[in-house]
C-alpha cells in the first residue's frame, strides 16, 4: 500500500468553513524523510491543510493518513508532534518541566537534554516558559514539537514574529532534525524560506494545490527569465507581443518583460531599438510565486 | 497521567492568585469571623471551622475550572491533544488536579481552628472530617470544569466567583443557618455548599452524616458531572 510508505497523503481532501472553501481537492504525498514548505499567502488554506494534516479537523470529503492511517491514530502512536499557530506560552512551569512533560507522552522519546540542545535552548532549561522573549518562546515550541522524536514533525508558521536572527538559529536546529531522517511539513508565507530550507515547495492557493516542485522547477515552470529596460519616453503598446513575451509590467519608466524565450525578445527589443539598461536576469521566485497565484491578484 | 496530574499541581500552586485566594483566604477570614467580639464560644469555632473548610475547598475545586479556560485560551489544549495523550486522559488529569489542590486549603483551615483556636477533636474527627471534606468537593471541581470548559477565561473567572461566593453564603458556610431568615434557611438546606459543610459538622458533632444529606449532594455530584460531560462535549468540536 502506497499510503503506508509515504509520511503524508492528501487524496481529494476539502474541508468547508460555512460559505469559505479553506481547503478545495487536495492532493499530495510526502515521502518519509522529505522536508517540504506549504507556500501560500495568508488565509491561501495553510493552516486548514495542517490542522487536516494533523487530524485536529476532519476533511468533509476524500481522505488523510499519515504512515497508511487515520492522523488520530498516527499522533497517539507518536508519529508526529507539531508546532501549532497562535500557542501562547504554558503560565508556570520551566523549559525543563514543559519538555520532559511532552517527551514522557511519545513511546521513544529524545532524552531532555538532547532535545533542548536540538532546539538551542539548553542555557533556559530552568527559565520559565512565560518568562522569555519571542524567539526563545519560539524555540521552546519547537522543542515541544521534537522531545517525542516523531518521524513526522509539523511546523505551522514556524517563524512567523521573529527576527532575523533568531529566524537563522531557528533555521539551523530545524535542519539538523531533519538531518536524523525525520519528515518535516512546515507552512510559510516567505519564499526566501521556502527556497532556503525545504527540499520541496507546495504553493497553494485558493484551498488548492497551484505548484508542486523544487524552487528551481517552480522557477522554470513559469518561463524563465525577466527582460527590463528604461523606456526613454517610448510607448508601451505592443511590447505583449513581442516574441516570447508572456507578461509586461510597468515601473515607473522601466518596462519589465517575463518571457520564456529570452533571446527572442531581446532581439525584437533591438529591432524597436528599446535597449537602453537593458538587463536579463532569471525569474526570481518571488516571480514565479506572483504568476502563480496571479488569479489572486486579479480579483483582489 | 499522573505526569500530567504533577504538572497541573505545580502550575496550580504557582499561583500566587490561587495561594492567596484559595488558601490564605479561607484562613485568614475563619480567624477573623471566630475571634472578633470576644470570640469564646467554641462551637462556633468548630462549626466556622468546618464552614471554612469547606468554602476554601469549594473555591480550589471551582479554581481547576478556571485553569482549563486559561489552558483553552493559550493553546495549551489544543497542543496536548497533537501529543499521544487522549482527551479523557487530559480530562481525568484535570479532575484529579482539583482533588488534589483542595488539599491545601482544607488542611490549612483545619490547621488553624486545632493550633490556633484551640478546637478540641478526637483524632478520628480530625480524620473523617478531611477525608469528607476532601472526597464532598469533587462536585464543585465538576462544575468548575464544567464552567471553565462552556465558558471563555474571563467569563469563568466571573462564573466561578459568583458560584463560590453565593453558593458559600446561601448554603450557610460563612455565617451559620440560624441567622438566615425562615425562607433561605428552608432554601439553603438544598444547596450543594451547605450538604458539603454538613457533611464536617456532623462528624465534629460526633455521629455520621445523615443520609438525606448524602443524598442531596449526591444528586448535586450528578447535576454538575452531567454539565461537565456536556461542557467537555461541547468544547471538544473548537478546541
Amino acid at each position: 500500500m502506497a499510503g503506508a510508505r509515504s509520511a503524508v497523503s492528501f487524496e481529494g481532501a476539502a474541508k468547508t468553513f460555512g460559505d469559505i472553501r479553506a481547503v478545495d481537492g487536495v492532493n499530495l504525498t510526502i515521502a518519509r524523510g522529505e522536508t517540504v514548505a506549504l507556500l501560500g499567502r495568508n488565509g491561501a488554506g495553510k493552516s486548514t491543510t495542517i490542522s487536516l494534516l494533523l487530524g485536529l479537523n476532519e476533511p468533509d470529503e476524500g481522505t488523510v493518513t499519515l504512515f497508511g492511517s487515520r492522523p488520530e491514530e498516527s499522533v497517539r502512536a507518536g508519529r508526529v508532534g507539531a508546532m501549532l499557530q497562535d500557542t501562547r506560552p504554558v503560565p508556570r512551569v520551566t523549559v525543563r518541566e514543559l519538555v520532559a512533560f511532552v517527551a514522557g507522552r511519545y513511546p521513544a522519546p529524545l532524552s531532555v537534554d538532547e532535545a533542548l540542545e536540538l532546539a538551542g535552548i539548553a542555557d533556559l532549561a530552568a527559565r520559565r516558559v512565560d518568562r522569555l522573549s519571542g524567539g526563545q518562546t519560539q524555540r521552546v515550541r519547537f522543542a515541544v514539537a521534537l522531545a517525542g522524536n516523531p518521524a513526522l514533525i509539523v511546523l505551522d508558521e514556524p517563524t512567523a514574529a521573529l527576527d532575523v536572527e533568531a529566524r537563522h538559529a531557528f533555521w539551523g536546529s530545524m535542519r539538523g532534525y531533519a538531518r536524523r531522517g525525520h519528515t518535516v511539513v512546515f507552512s510559510t508565507h516567505y519564499l526566501e524560506e521556502a527556497d532556503a530550507h525545504a527540499d520541496r515547495i507546495v504553493v497553494i492557493d485558493h484551498g488548492r494545490i497551484v505548484a508542486d516542485g523544487t524552487g528551481e522547477q517552480l522557477k522554470r515552470s513559469v518561463g524563465g527569465n525577466l527582460v527590463s529596460f528604461d523606456l526613454a519616453g517610448q510607448g508601451t503598446e505592443g511590447l505583449a507581443l513581442l516574441p516570447g513575451v508572456v507578461s509586461v509590467e510597468i515601473r515607473g519608466d522601466r518596462a519589465r518583460l517575463r518571457t520564456d524565450d529570452s533571446d527572442a525578445t531581446v532581439i525584437a527589443l533591438a529591432e524597436l531599438g528599446a535597449i537602453r539598461g537593458l538587463e536579463v536576469v532569471p525569474a526570481s521566485l518571488d516571480d514565479a510565486f506572483m504568476a502563480l497565484t496571479s488569479q489572486v491578484l486579479e480579483t483582489v | 497521567m499522573l505526569d500530567y496530574l504533577r504538572l497541573e499541581v505545580r502550575r496550580t500552586l504557582r499561583d500566587t492568585g490561587f495561594v492567596i485566594g484559595g488558601i490564605a483566604m479561607p484562613v485568614m477570614m475563619y480567624l477573623l469571623f471566630t475571634n472578633l467580639g470576644g470570640g469564646d464560644d467554641g462551637e462556633w469555632k468548630t462549626a466556622s471551622m468546618v464552614g471554612m473548610a469547606a468554602y476554601g475547598a469549594v473555591g480550589s475545586a471551582l479554581n481547576t475550572g478556571g485553569g482549563v479556560a486559561e489552558d483553552k485560551v493559550i493553546g495549551w489544549l489544543r497542543q496536548l491533544r497533537v501529543t499521544p495523550m487522549t482527551p479523557r486522559e487530559v480530562v481525568v488529569g484535570r479532575t484529579l488536579t482539583g482533588s488534589v489542590t483542595v488539599l491545601p486549603a482544607i488542611t490549612a483551615v483545619l490547621a488553624a481552628g486545632g493550633l490556633v483556636n484551640g478546637v478540641r477533636l478526637h483524632l478520628w474527627q480530625w480524620a473523617a472530617i478531611a477525608v469528607l471534606l476532601w472526597l464532598g468537593s469533587v462536585p464543585f471541581t465538576l462544575l468548575g470544569l464544567g464552567n471553565g470548559y462552556r465558558l471563555t477565561a474571563q467569563t469563568t473567572g466571573v462564573a466561578n466567583m459568583v458560584c463560590n461566593l453565593g453558593l458559600s453564603v446561601v448554603g450557610g458556610l460563612w455565617f451559620p443557618l440560624e441567622l438566615f431568615p425562615g425562607w433561605l434557611r428552608s432554601l439553603a438546606v438544598y444547596t450543594p455548599t451547605n450538604r458539603f459543610a454538613q457533611l464536617g459538622v456532623s462528624v465534629a458533632d460526633g455521629h455520621a452524616p445523615a443520609a438525606g444529606g448524602v443524598a442531596v449532594l449526591t444528586a448535586w455530584l450528578l447535576a454538575f458531572g452531567s454539565y461537565a460531560v456536556f461542557a467537555y462535549r461541547r468544547s471538544a468540536r473548537t478546541v
